[in-house]
């Protein structure tokens, strides 16, 4: 447990000196939500303002970039260095690694999605309906999805130079096919029926519920459930597909 | 004396090639023990495998009389490893990166003791990247004996860095060998072998084809010195080609070198031809065999080749 908790400060404090990982993570989804809120302004998408649908979906793009983009492809361009090979002569084990590495960019996602709701609120005037804590838990079981999805794709990735294609096919599949930045309907039928079981789309609908309509944890369950499916099935192929070199 | 490490009949194949063909030797306790080969001769993969990075195709390890290969989390707690090429995180302080590593062990040294042992204490909040190549060296060396190992590993722990580096990090190796640290060590350097190490195996396309302690290793091969002398007396060659024991002269100018077996009874009748006033020497030196010469006699070529 001790190992665990120093993993993973290190990995904060490394996370906190890479300037590229902080503009990624933190500057590039602030700068997406002040760009549509300058250009749909107080535009109507049928019964809601524009901004207040897509808030949700940046925060799920935001989580995307984080657990898929910047967390997986550091990973393997640090395994690609050597830097788990070192580790791998030493007694730490592999689920420790995993762990620090979740925890830590769980905790980034945190501080990226208070950001965004910090500029959503006090700059276009969106208002959260549904109650906090259970946005939370929502953003928590997104968060560590996500992540588990990133780390079970290193597997895959077997070059540092890999890394960053298969991290972009996955993001932007699940990007266009996720509803995150338009609505199910202008989907072909074939592809609504992918689109109904990501990751990307439950995480989607459940925050939307909960910030637009103001629901209750009892109505996004099923959201929670299938996230949370997902995440189980990553979080295994991530260990059992873990590579130290 | 008990015995710390324990190879026995390890191979390793990649596809046809035999990296590592029946290599057998034993490191005891205490001892600094190192493999000597040019680059791909097996020493890394050797090395590798008794630190479980690779798994051998068959033969047996075993590290304090734990069987390396059953039990390979086991040895982890009891080896220091110094990998042919450390890479670290590049935002990590020297300091930090110590402190992490003793935590991942069940009982470590502590950090301060550590980075003074390995001369970097001056260096301790400086990143990992900013740091020369002997620095980071000298780091990695922390890294290995951070948990106060019973055997240290060191893959090449000199290679690429300038004499200076060298020197400290044979220092700090003779440092280890003062507190009876057992060592292994795999270097292609012949004064690193020479320098640091009480017994060398000798390895060549995978086999060992000598082993013992350099000295032995040198007076076993009957290797020729050659002794150098500068005269300007004229007919100076035909007395050194007349001289007993001599077997070959070569010339450069002024400068003569006489190889022989038997550099003593040179030596003395060196001294005798100048007393007797027959030759006229300016300058006189001695080059005694070395690990590279008993390298050049075993296989037919120059180490480094």
């Amino acid at each position: 447990m001790k190992v665990l908790i120093r993993q993973t400060a290190l990995e904060m404090k490394l996370f906190l000196r890479r300037r590229d990982d902080l503009f990624w993570t933190l500057a590039f989804p602030a700068f997406f939500i002040v760009l549509f809120g300058l250009i749909y302004g107080d535009t109507q998408w049928g019964p809601i303002r524009a901004i207040d649908y897509l808030l949700p979906g940046i925060i799920v793009m935001a989580v995307m970039i984080s657990g898929i983009m910047n967390a997986a492809t550091t990973f393997a361009e640090e395994r690609e260095k050597g830097v788990y090979r070192r580790l791998s002569v030493t007694p730490l084990r592999k689920h420790i690694i995993l762990g620090a590495q979740i925890i830590s960019r769980y905790v980034i996602i945190l501080i990226q999605t208070l950001l965004l709701l910090l500029i959503g609120i006090l700059a276009f005037n969106i208002s959260i309906v549904g109650n906090y804590a259970v946005f939370w838990l929502i953003l928590t079981f997104g968060g560590l999805c996500f992540l588990a999805i990133g780390f079970s794709l290193t597997g895959l990735m077997r070059t540092a130079k890999s890394a960053t294609p298969i991290a972009m096919i996955v993001f932007f599949f699940l990007m266009f096919l996720g509803r995150i930045l338009f609505p199910v309907d202008v989907l072909p039928r074939a592809l609504e029926y992918i689109s109904n079981v990501l990751p990307a789309t439950y995480l989607n609908d459940a925050l939307r519920l909960i910030v637009i309509e103001g629901r209750s944890i009892g109505d996004v369950w099923l959201e929670l459930a299938a996230i949370g499916g997902w995440m189980v099935v990553c979080l295994i192929l991530a260990i059992r597909f873990f590579r130290w070199e | 004396m008990s015995v710390t490490v324990m190879v026995n009949d390890l191979v390793k194949r990649y596809g046809s090639l035999v990296a590592v063909n029946d290599v057998s030797f034993s490191i005891e306790k205490g001892e600094i023990f190192g493999l000597l080969g040019p680059n791909g001769a097996g020493k890394t993969t050797t090395v590798e495998m008794i630190e479980g990075l690779r798994k051998p195709d068959s033969g047996k390890i075993e590290v304090c009389g734990i069987d390396a290969l059953k039990q390979h989390s086991k040895i982890k707690e009891v080896i220091g490893v110094q990998l042919q090429s450390t890479t670290l995180w590049d935002k990590v302080k020297v300091k930090e990166i110590v402190d992490l590593f003793g935590s991942y062990y069940q009982k470590s040294l502590p950090t301060d003791e550590i980075l003074e042992q390995v001369a970097i204490s001056d260096k301790q909040d400086s990143y990992v990247s900013t740091l020369s190549g002997g620095q980071k060296q000298r780091v990695a060396l922390a890294l290995a004996l951070v948990n106060d190992p019973e055997v240290v590993f060191l893959d090449e722990p000199t290679t690429g860095l300038d004499p200076q580096a060298r020197r400290n990090v044979w220092a700090i190796i003779e440092g280890l060998r003062e507190r009876q640290k057992t060592i292994f060590l795999t270097t292609h350097y012949m004064e690193e072998a020479e320098q640091l190490c009480q017994r060398v195996g000798i390895i060549d396309h995978g086999k060992i084809i000598a082993l013992d302690s350099p000295g032995n290793l040198i007076s076993t091969a009957n290797l020729e010195s050659a002794v150098e002398v500068t005269c300007r007396s004229e007919d100076a060659e035909a007395i050194f080609t007349n001289i007993k024991g001599v077997n070959k002269v070569s010339k450069e100018g002024n400068r003569y070198i006489l190889h022989t077996k038997e550099s003593s009874s040179i030596l003395r009748e060196l001294t005798h031809l100048t007393d007797e006033n027959k030759l006229q020497l300016e300058g006189m030196s001695v080059r005694q065999g070395t690990l590279e010469d008993v390298f050049l006699q075993l296989t037919g070529r120059k180490l480094r080749d």
